[in-house]
């Protein structure tokens, strides 16, 4: 496997406050700071690639709009996933895998709050059986959450502590959305969103993006001081319609995690795309995560949830610890889908002393 | 969800059809540089933006220059003539649909305006026999009344005129010089 590292990350500061920006204006300074980071020029990118869902934005071709952004004259090599900016990291990693290219810069991007999100995430289901029934993302998840609660033995408190911790980790991050510092009782106090699922176990609305560098063999070394190198990246995949699943487990991140090596060698951090309080139990446990581990030190998505950057931003913080020589060993994750139906997990290394 | 279908006969016994109808309702908040940019057709003005480091002008105007990847902000702003040239055009045959407007052929065209550095597409001409449309004709901006004036809230690849500009008539003028919108012709 070829040496690449994660050598910049910038992310978009989400608010509470709908952007008015177009999608590429929000994007801009994000880019230009990952850029920046970098150390690189724009024509040393050896290929771009970014993510975004033009359902979220209701735009058509918003994903073309976005890669004015890139400055692509003369021409550019780039592609884009309708998916999570994480799974562009992973295209990103695989053509520099190939060899031949040295250097890529990968972004993901969403505007969020323009439509009403249990609609627009209706359409990821399938056609036939759950879409004419309008199943939204909240409430599939508060199926899962339920099934998870009886197959665990885990109450709502539970839920609420991990809710709680998420908002009160928050406050140290100022790209965070929705941060306090509050105890699972205060977030027992509020009102089911869809029981179990409490408004607190669930994510804010965000607009917003990301953007990373990746680098490959020393160069990452010469524009880096702490490049956060991928020593493990692999994405899973279950059936889609959710009634074939086990939603007790997460099969696809177990197996996505084993094939990253996470279990290799102890975690420091962990940034997981835990949306609803109740993934985070699904996801330490397929992953093997002890209480040692530092679990969305950022806050997580239940902080900020930049569809279609959320995973990306988990891979950019994931890498940021190991940047500014917090954790040594940390790892990224990134669901798609419903009930966590498709799972990404990164594992970064820094250089050891 | 529609009503259903009456039962109809097929191969292996009755059916029931279901037809499904989506709707999704979006919230569209205006780009303050959009809403500049309307404000200024409201009073007959077109502005654009100089990019700082490359100089092209670019009409409508953005926040950065999308091929030097700088920003671009109010002080590189600059107004423009509503008098320019056509760089390219498509004679356009109107299917009637349901809905359909246009019944008769016509004219849109991409016109360099003097000054800018971008061709805007998608502009009607009027004025002109159809037969008479041509790259190099110069035209100028016909304006809507005052209170038609209206921006337009853009999408993702930016914003146009609106309703304020109706089309662009011929000026009069000898056509341009070929070589003077070489690079912009398709």
């Amino acid at each position: 496997m070829r040496d690449v590292a994660v050598v910049s990350f910038a992310q978009a500061p989400t608010s509470s406050t709908p952007v008015s920006d177009t999608e590429a204006q929000m994007l801009f300074p994000v880019v230009a700071e990952a850029m920046e980071r970098s150390g690189l020029r724009r024509d040393e990118i050896g290929f771009t690639c970014s993510g975004s869902a033009d359902y979220l934005a209701g735009q058509s071709f918003a994903f073309v709009g976005n890669l004015e952004v890139t400055g692509a004259w003369p021409p550019i090599s780039e592609s884009h996933v309708e998916m999570d900016g994480a799974w562009a990291l992973y295209e990103a990693w695989v053509h520099l895998q190939s060899g031949h290219v040295d250097s890529a810069l990968v972004f993901g991007s969403g505007i969020s709050s323009r439509g009403d999100l249990r609609e627009v995430l209706c359409l990821q289901n399938d056609p036939y059986y759950l879409m004419p029934l309008w199943a939204d993302h909240v409430s599939l998840a508060a199926l899962q959450a339920r099934a998870v609660l009886d197959a665990t033995g885990k109450g709502e408190r539970d839920l609420a502590e991990i809710a709680a911790r998420c908002r009160r980790s928050a406050v140290a991050n100022p790209f965070a959305q929705r941060f306090a510092d509050v105890t699972a009782d205060d977030l027992l106090a509020e009102p089911y969103a869809v029981a179990p699922l409490r408004t607190g176990d669930c994510p804010p609305v965000s607009d917003g993006a990301a953007a990373v560098v990746l680098v490959a063999g020393d160069r990452a070394r010469e524009v880096c001081e702490h490049p956060a190198w991928i020593r493990g990246l692999d994405h899973r995949i279950e059936p889609h319609y959710p009634g074939l699943r086990d939603l007790t487990v997460s099969e696809s991140t177990r197996l996505a995690g084993e094939a990253a090596g996470v279990g290799d060698r102890p975690i420091d951090v962990a940034e997981l795309s835990s949306s609803f309080s109740h993934e985070e139990l699904l996801l330490r446990a397929a992953l093997g995560l002890g209480d040692a581990v530092d679990v969305n030190p950022s806050g997580g998505p239940l902080a900020a949830n930049p569809v279609m950057a959320t995973g990306l931003t988990r891979i950019g913080e994931a890498a940021r610890q190991i940047h500014d020589g917090h954790a040594t060993r940390t790892l990224g994750h990134a669901t798609s889908g419903p009930c966590l139906q498709q799972n990404l997990v990164c594992v970064l290394e820094g250089d050891r002393s | 969800m529609s009503d259903t279908t009456e039962v109809e006969e097929a191969e292996g016994g009755p059916v029931r059809f279901m037809q499904q109808h989506i709707a999704l309702d979006y919230v569209m908040r205006v780009s303050p540089i959009a809403t500049r940019f309307a404000e200024g057709l409201h009073r007959g003005v077109i502005l654009g933006r100089r990019c700082p480091s490359c100089s092209l002008v670019f009409v409508p105007p953005r926040t950065f220059c999308n091929i030097c990847t700088v920003a671009m902000g109010d002080s590189q702003e600059l107004e423009v003539t509503d008098r320019g040239m056509v760089t390219a055009f498509t004679i356009l045959t109107p299917i009637q649909y349901h809905g359909q407007q246009e019944r008769q052929d016509y004219a849109l065209a991409s016109i360099l305006l003097d000054g800018a550095d971008g061709t805007v597409g998608q502009q009607r001409l009027l004025d002109l026999p159809l037969e008479q449309v041509r790259t190099g004709l110069r035209v100028e901006a016909v304006w809507a009344s005052e209170d038609d004036r209206r921006g337009d809230g853009g999408g993702a690849m930016g914003f146009g005129f609106g309703s304020a500009i109706t089309g662009w008539k011929p000026t009069g003028e000898p056509d341009a010089d070929p070589a003077s919108y070489a690079e912009h012709a398709l």
